[in-house]
């Protein structure tokens, strides 16, 4: 008897007589081997690299989530109720915050310029009007000249005494200015051309004191007139005072330098030029700040959303869901993982690393992850459909979306760890008993 | 070697002293009553469960190597490129076809790629007569059909051991003789090594060799070609 050796061995595609000298009808060789030069050798015997990376193996993982679809329902829901809850609590706080970003939203400009790192439309601090004016007469795609914005807080003073906090948006009054607010009719305009005058929005009426037209109050010491009242430009901390440049620079005369304003606006030919031109401005000026009107309107409702308590209340409820999520899919995917611990501990007896089967977990952890997210998709557009119908506005921005996403899938990886756990107690040894 | 369970006054010897000798191109059978230690010596021959005293010897090119002096991994290493297992239930994964048992154990086990895996398992189910079932679940497979993949998901590596508890358990007996068919035809032609665990006496007509397991004893009671053991100097595994 020779010792038991590999290369010596294995004439594997043989009809071979069994002891009794019949032939086995079930050990046939492959169609067309006449003398098998031993078609089976061993693919072990002469690899040194016995687990290199194997490309492909996502079917493995998918198709046993498609083949057990009841058993990783109850995961790929929770997955999906988390997102849902994720992107609809951050879409309504973004629809109550869209008032912070009113002025941009009711402005036609394309690009705000403004000084560095200005996160909301009421953080802007004075910028020199002719250098940056130089800058942006520089870019090409520009439609008509960049005009003055200028804006900040004032003190207003209610006419039976007492102090209110407003801020002013003093722009151009042309037909066409960028500047102007859309709710300005061109009576408004030409009436606001007049010294001293302003516009408020009806609901903020009460709040200055102010009873109708021709009203005078005094604002950061300076007394002006209302000249006429819009709807559309409720306000949140501070009324919106809408007034002309050179009202709006006699009231922050101590506060705006002449040379100076608050932001410049304009018009861009198209989106996509207007995105250009504020990556160029920010590459090559970096110590000011140019948003695209979209971009700096999503901005001031992020810094709200972010700075109060709302955004710390949202975090948390937002935490709860996941958590919730993690929950019920790690429950999910570890019960799985137990159902096919007999397979499994099969192929650890055949030698094969258990990393492989972390992997396999892992990537169906992922999948899970994955469909919970298209799940939840068609649920928050329907339910953000249904809030409209009811009269609150879910803003679904593609930068929420994207995160919460990110976090569904990282939750759900995370669960996936959490059921390696089961992986771990699976042994070879409960097979043999 | 020995093995017990339990400990002080609840310790019970499961395998007292056993020695067995395994050759290539032979089927040795190990039978006994239920609770005698069979499944025991089977897991501490193959490198699953440790023995209390004793020691496992395998002859791997021309190099003797003590099995339980091994690392883990080298252990894991060893059973990779030389042990097949079939086990009582099938074990298949529900949610793969016929061929996909078999090219898991090659692309995960072996790192092939894609299509020399898929050609190894093709070739190995034509084998075992599974050509018509190979995209089957096991689902849509026979209780035989399911134990012959089982069969392939063992010998599609090549294996030098073949272990198998139980095999025809589930089986009837039609089967079951197709099953132990297909194992012997394995020892033969592919000069394996074939370990069955069974106390089903219709079996001895395929053993090479037949021992007996009673009380954690071991005797031999049929061994017509029996060689001379052949023990070389032991060496480490690399
Ligand atoms: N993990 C364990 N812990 C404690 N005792 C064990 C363990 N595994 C086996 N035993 C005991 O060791 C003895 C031998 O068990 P073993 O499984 O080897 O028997 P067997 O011959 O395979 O029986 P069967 O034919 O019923 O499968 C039994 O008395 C069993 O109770
Ligand atoms: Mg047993």
């Amino acid at each position: 008897m020779l010792p038991l050796s590999v290369s010596e061995r294995g004439l594997g595609g043989e009809v071979c007589p069994n002891a009794d000298g019949e032939r086995s009808e079930y050990w046939r060789p492959a169609a067309g081997e006449t003398s098998p030069p031993n078609p089976l050798h061993n693919p072990f015997a002469e690899r040194t690299d016995y687990f290199p990376e194997d490309r492909r193996r996502v079917s493995y993982a998918l198709q046993t989530l498609w083949h057990e679809k009841t058993r990783y329902a109850a995961g790929v829901g929770a997955v999906a109720f988390s997102a849902v809850l994720m992107v609809l609590q951050v879409g309504l706080l973004l629809g109550l915050f869209e008032t912070t970003s009113i002025p941009v939203d009711h402005t036609s400009a394309d690009i705000w310029v403004g000084s560095q790192d200005v996160r909301s439309v009421d953080l802007g601090v004075p910028i020199g009007v002719n250098l940056h004016m130089a800058r942006l007469t520089g870019k090409s795609g520009l439609v008509g000249q960049p005009e003055l914005y200028l804006a900040n807080y004032a003190n207003l003073t209610r006419p039976n005494g007492g102090m209110e906090r407003c801020f002013i948006l003093g722009s151009g009054l042309d037909p066409d200015a960028a500047g102007a607010a859309d709710v300005l009719t061109p009576e408004l305009k030409s009436a606001l051309t007049m010294p001293d005058s302003i516009v408020i929005d009806e609901s903020d009426l009460n709040r200055t004191g102010l009873t109708g037209l021709g009203d005078r109050i005094k604002i950061n010491g300076v007394e002006v007139t209302l000249v006429g009242t819009v709807r559309g430009m409720k306000s949140l901390a501070a009324p919106w005072v809408m007034c002309s440049l050179t009202t709006a620079r006699k009231i922050l005369a101590t506060y705006l330098q002449p040379d100076q304003t608050t932001y410049l606006l304009v018009r861009a030919e198209s989106p996509q030029r207007a995105k250009e031109i504020v990556n160029e401005l920010n590459a090559e000026y970096p110590e000011m700040q140019a948003h695209t009107a979209d971009d700096f309107s999503f901005s001031c409702r992020w810094y709200w959303l972010t700075r109060t308590k709302a955004g710390i209340a949202i975090g948390y409820a937002a935490l709860l869901g996941l958590l919730v999520g993690a929950v019920i899919t790690a429950q999910t995917l570890y019960s799985a993982t137990m159902a096919s611990a007999r397979e499994f501990a099969t192929l650890l007896a055949l030698g094969i690393p258990r990393k492989k089967i972390y992997g396999l977990v892992m990537e169906q952890s992922f999948w899970v992850g994955a469909a919970g997210i298209v799940v939840a998709w068609p649920v928050v557009y329907l339910l953000s459909l249904g809030a409209a119908a009811g009269g609150a506005k879910v803003v679904l921005r593609w930068e929420v979306l994207a995160g919460a996403a990110v976090l569904t899938i990282l939750t759900a990886l995370g669960s996936g760890l959490f059921a390696l756990r089961s992986v771990r107690s699976i042994q070879p040894m409960s097979l043999l008993r | 070697m020995s093995r017990s369970f339990g400990d002080g006054a609840l310790k019970r010897f499961a395998l007292r002293d056993v020695t067995v000798d395994l050759f290539p191109g032979q089927l040795a059978l190990l039978m006994g009553p239920s609770g005698s230690g069979k499944s025991t010596l089977l897991a501490v021959l193959s490198g699953l469960l440790p023995p209390d005293s004793g020691q496992v010897f395998a002859e791997d090119q021309g190099r003797t190597v003590d099995v339980w002096a091994m690392t883990d991994p080298e252990r894991e290493q060893f059973r990779l490129r030389h042990t097949g297992f079939i086990f009582q239930g099938y074990n298949l994964f529900p949610a793969l076809t016929a061929l996909q048992q078999l090219e898991i154990v090659l692309k995960w086990g072996a790192g092939l790629d894609n299509a020399e895996a898929r050609s190894r398992a093709e070739d190995m189910l034509k084998r075992l007569g599974l050509d018509q079932q190979k995209s089957k679940k096991p689902a849509q497979l026979s209780g035989g059909e399911k134990q012959r993949v089982a069969i392939g998901r063992a010998l599609v590596k090549d294996p030098t051991f073949i272990f198998a508890d139980e095999p025809t358990s589930a089986l009837d007996w039609e089967n079951g003789k197709v099953v132990l068919e297909l194992l012997r035809a394995a020892a033969h032609s592919r000069q394996a090594s074939i370990f069955v665990v069974s106390h089903d006496d219709r079996m001895k007509e395929y053993a090479d060799v037949i021992y007996h397991l009673n009380e954690g004893r071991l005797e031999v009671e049929h061994n017509p070609a029996a060689p001379a053991p052949i023990h070389l100097p032991v060496e480490g595994f690399s």
